[in-house]
């Protein structure tokens, strides 16, 4: 088949006929971008609503006991050997921490709340979950010993309390008897969302133990630098922890799980809607440009070329289009994507998005899968609108083409 | 013989009534025959001249061109054959109008595979024989009819086929241009020995051929050879 022939043919018919290959030119090119671009934007929206999910306490992998999920009181929890190191390669590890997590009242002079109260590693803590990013107004808790207390700024504004001020905690111990204690607010950390800030109060781990009367703890989180890592992780974990339940942040937070699925299904059928507008627009032109064509091919014909060869000529010239609309649209989409690299502010809305799981800001995140994606979907569109009429005209005779 | 033609029918199924454009043609034309092909329109000289192209596919009889018998042949095989022994001139010249005259001359042999260098210089050769070396970077669209007929000669004649077809090749012409272009193809005819058939009702091209067939309804009502002296004579 003599390519070279076909690629001259090819490239001088894109010109010949400028104006329609233009305008497909431009369909294409901004389908793609948009593809592009509305893609990372949800991913954007997706990748941050798994960080927010892993970081607020969830980690990728948690160890809890059988029944602490229905049942989150210290009667669930369980002993961890001191020397305890998760056996997951380093380069897998962000880190991982212990905790205590009971439900308890917090009462101040005026108000009382209800919470979960988390005996923590400060140190570990803030290296796994938001705690490492907050701002905190006042101090942080110093080290697993420290036996104030770390509330959210929304339940200090609750409770009308304030740093310094001592705040009341009831809980249940290991006994199952009420237990009691005062804490001194050591300072207040300002979370994304007002949710976390009323929810979670944290103090040492040490003090917590010693108010429950126990040394179990009832969960241990692990955060991994890539979600891909947990399968294995989760195995090794199973292995380390037998009897416990191990669990990843998808079973942890289902809405959270299913919200992100749902993205997943957004982008496609973004894609598909893009794809479907331009195929109507792609499909007809190219058939279009093949049907008046058909003498033309006859004559081909009638001078040797080979049936193929007409319609590999044919695919040439449509691919050629569609791929450099699929150059540009990416490279366009590329552009807006660093263009907006610092997030699109969306505290306008801040109410809306917060419930819809948004962050203030919103950042794009490209997928190179998502560009193949498109670009698979653009390039299978522009063979079979350009094959499938090419072939069709080839199965005319050629003198019955030479005809028309 | 280059071609033979054994009991060809051809018939054309319309709404009303099948048209008969052939019925039980039989004729045999030799190596170096300039052949036309007349009658009135409808008498059936383009159909032959299509079966013997393999352009067409007659519903009887055989077509046998160069030995190899049309009949069995696919689309693909056909192409083939008319890439590696027969030259068409259409009425309409059918030029590819995206390539230069050069380029169109240079097409069936770049189909058939033959190097760059030596297609550029055939090409150049066969335009320069024909006195258009000058157009061949012009592109079809910016030269004359009769300039056009002539790439198309040269694109048809200038891999020697062994068989030249050429439908009403005067169709679109002037006197004065049908005469160059019908010495042209008397010399491919004498110099190059290549076999011409041409479907025609013009008396002009009817004079260059030394052997006259005529249809009528569908059939050869006569097929006579002319001396060579008297051929080709000025009107």
């Amino acid at each position: 088949m003599p390519l070279t022939l076909l690629a001259r043919l090819g490239w001088r018919n894109l010109w010949r006929y400028r104006r329609r290959n233009l305008m497909l030119f431009m369909a294409i090119l901004v389908a793609v971008a948009g593809c592009v671009l509305v893609s990372a934007l949800i991913r954007g929206y997706q990748y941050d609503m798994m960080a927010d999910a892993v970081a607020n306490l969830t980690g990728n992998l948690k160890v809890m006991a059988p029944g602490y999920r229905a049942d989150p009181s210290i009667a669930h929890g369980f002993n961890l050997d001191p020397a305890f190191r998760p056996d997951i390669p380093a380069d897998e590890l962000i880190g991982w921490t212990q905790r205590v997590r009971v439900p308890a009242v917090m009462l101040s002079e005026r108000e009382t709340r209800g919470i979960s109260l988390i005996g923590i590693e400060p140190k570990d803590e803030r290296t796994i979950s938001f705690l490492g990013s907050v701002e905190i107004r006042g101090d942080g808790l110093v080290d697993r010993d420290d036996g104030r207390i770390l509330l959210g700024v929304e339940l200090a504004r609750q409770l009308q309390t304030a740093v310094g001020r001592r705040v009341v905690i009831i809980t249940q111990g290991a006994d199952g008897l009420n237990r009691e204690a005062g804490y001194r607010v050591a300072g207040l950390y300002d979370a994304a969302g007002t949710a976390i800030e009323k929810a979670y109060a944290f103090t040492g781990l040490r003090p917590l133990q010693k108010l429950l009367g126990t040394g179990a703890i009832t969960e241990v989180s692990v955060r991994l630098r890539d979600d891909r890592f947990s399968v294995l992780a989760d195995s090794r974990l199973a292995r380390e922890f037998d009897g416990l339940d191990v669990l990843n942040w998808r079973q942890l937070e289902p809405q959270a799980a299913a919200m992100f699925e749902l993205a997943d299904a957004a982008i496609l059928i973004w894609f598909v809607i893009l794809m479907l507008a331009l195929a109507f627009g792609l499909i007809n032109t190219l058939i279009t440009a093949v049907l008046e064509r058909v003498r033309e091919f006859g004559m081909l014909r009638a001078l040797g070329m080979r049936p193929g060869s007409v319609v590999v000529q044919v695919v040439m010239e449509s691919v050629s289009i569609v791929m450099a609309g699929l150059v540009g649209g990416i490279t366009i989409g590329w552009g807006l994507i660093v263009y907006f690299a610092d997030g699109i502010d969306l505290s306008r809305w801040s109410a809306g998005i917060e419930l819809a799981g948004l962050r203030s800001r919103l950042v794009p995140h490209l997928l190179w899968s998502d560009v193949v994606a498109v670009s698979a979907m653009a390039l299978a569109l522009g063979l079979l609108a350009s094959a499938y009429p090419a072939w069709r005209a080839v199965r005319i005779k050629p003198l019955d083409a030479l005809r028309r | 013989m280059v071609v033979l033609c054994r009991n060809l029918s051809r018939v054309y199924r319309t709404e009303a009534v099948p048209v008969h454009a052939l019925t039980s043609v039989d004729i045999d034309i030799a190596a170096g025959e300039f052949v036309s092909l007349s009658g009135p329109s409808g008498s059936g000289k383009s159909t032959l001249l299509n079966l013997i192209g393999g352009l067409d596919r007659a519903n009887e009889g055989e077509v046998i061109v160069d030995g190899v018998a049309l009949t069995g042949l696919n689309e693909a095989q056909l192409a083939d054959l008319r890439l590696t022994k027969i030259g068409f001139v259409f009425q309409a010249y059918n030029l590819i109008p995206v390539l230069s005259a050069r380029e169109n001359v240079e097409f069936i042999m770049q189909l058939q595979g033959v190097a760059a260098r030596e297609r550029r210089i055939r090409a150049l050769a066969i335009l320069d024989s024909l006195g258009i070396a000058d157009l061949a970077n012009r592109r079809p669209g910016e030269l004359s009819g009769g300039q056009q007929q002539r790439v198309a000669v040269a694109r048809a004649v200038v891999t020697e086929p062994k068989l030249l077809l050429a439908d009403e090749p005067s169709a679109n012409l002037d006197s004065t241009t049908t005469e160059n272009l019908l010495e042209l193809l008397r010399r491919i005819n004498v110099e190059r020995g290549v076999t011409i058939v041409t479907a025609t009702h013009d008396p002009i091209v009817m004079r260059y051929a030394r052997r006259r067939v005529r249809l009528k309804d569908g059939r050869i009502v006569a097929d006579e050879l002319v001396d060579e002296e008297i051929a080709a004579e000025p009107a």
